[in-house]
């Protein structure tokens, strides 16, 4: 008699879960880049287009390694809702700081979700990267400090 | 361009609170650095996390001592990075917080992550000079970010989140130095 289907939770199913709240960011950023550089000139636009880039990449990096687990990963939402109107170079970079702000917030928390050591790595390195972001991003809206201590965490 | 872009109510709406709270259910418990385990156990520190814990907080311990040196050199620098110093002393009483006991300022031990780069300063380290200390500067906090940023995938939980964050935010003051 064949054994029954084991009933135990998957050992990363508390990260998948994590990575999902990823990918819907990653999806989230790449549609609010659009807006971002439609908001600028286009000699202006450079830093954004290596944006969307990157999350789109993150996007498809995490498609795959939810798919390879069995887990179907999240699609993009069918609208999205600007959290205030942007009018103007400068809104346009406090969007971004946004967007990178909530990556990095996805992000923490899958590192604190993780269970594998290579999902810690990404981890580590899309933070990373969003801080870079968000830096240039809060610079370019006359944000100070341009750095935060703790990005993806509370402040305290 | 201020209303949902979707006329479906049921559309995902991005708003701020939206996309960084949604992804925050353990916000509170991030903030310590202790968080529970995935599994639902508590995320406890063992022996061997609170030595590799250590050794993160000396790296860091050696990164303020860094900031006091290069802002000593004169207020031009001072007063470009005393925010950055403020927040690497912050970034080192949380690290201090999520490792009980570690509170040696002894240079990080042969053999620990916080070792692997050449880069990480050192207590006796000290800038050039005024023209110099920015740069000097600027490669101890890249160095510090490397050593957490080593360190963090050995750990998991709260602890493993603070390092990873620590490391991206060190990495975005070496962009603003630069």
């Amino acid at each position: 008699m064949p054994d029954a289907p084991s009933s135990a939770p998957s050992p990363t199913a508390a990260e998948d879960v994590a990575l999902q709240s990823a990918l819907a960011a990653a999806h989230t950023a790449v549609w609010g880049y659009a807006v971002v550089g439609a908001a600028l000139p286009l000699e202006q636009r450079e830093p954004v287009t290596a944006a969307r880039q990157a999350h789109r990449d993150l996007r498809d990096q995490l498609t795959g390694l939810l798919t390879s687990r069995g887990v179907e990963p999240v699609g993009a939402e069918g609208g999205y809702a600007l959290p205030f109107p942007v009018l103007s170079a400068v809104d346009a970079a406090v969007l971004a700081v946004t967007l990178e702000d909530g990556t990095s917030s996805a992000w923490a928390w899958v590192l604190d979700q993780a269970t594998e050591v290579g999902t810690r790595e990404l981890g580590v390195a899309a933070l990373t990267a969003a801080e870079l972001r968000a830096v240039g991003w809060r610079t370019a809206a006359d944000r100070t400090p341009v750095t935060t201590p703790f990005p993806g965490l509370p402040a305290s | 361009m201020s209303g949902p872009l979707s006329s479906s109510p049921a559309a995902g709406a991005f708003s701020r609170r939206s996309l960084l709270l949604g992804t925050l259910a353990g916000a509170a418990a991030l903030a310590s650095g202790c968080t529970s385990e995935p599994g639902g156990t508590a995320d406890a520190v063992t022996p061997a996390q609170v030595d590799r814990l250590a050794a993160q907080v000396q790296v860091q311990e050696a990164l303020v001592a860094a900031y006091d040196r290069a802002l000593a050199t004169g207020p031009e620098l001072a007063a470009a990075a005393t925010g950055l110093a403020g927040q690497a002393r912050a970034q080192l009483d949380r690290l201090r917080a999520a490792a009980p006991g570690a509170t040696s300022s002894a240079p990080p031990a042969t053999g620990t992550p916080a070792s692997t780069t050449s880069t990480t300063t050192t207590t006796t380290d000290a800038p050039p000079d005024a023209a110099g200390a920015r740069e000097w500067l600027r490669t101890r906090v890249t160095g510090a970010a490397d050593a957490h940023a080593a360190a963090c995938p050995a750990f998991t939980g709260g602890r493993a989140a603070l390092l990873g964050s620590i490391s991206a935010g060190l990495r975005g003051q070496a962009g603003a130095l630069a």
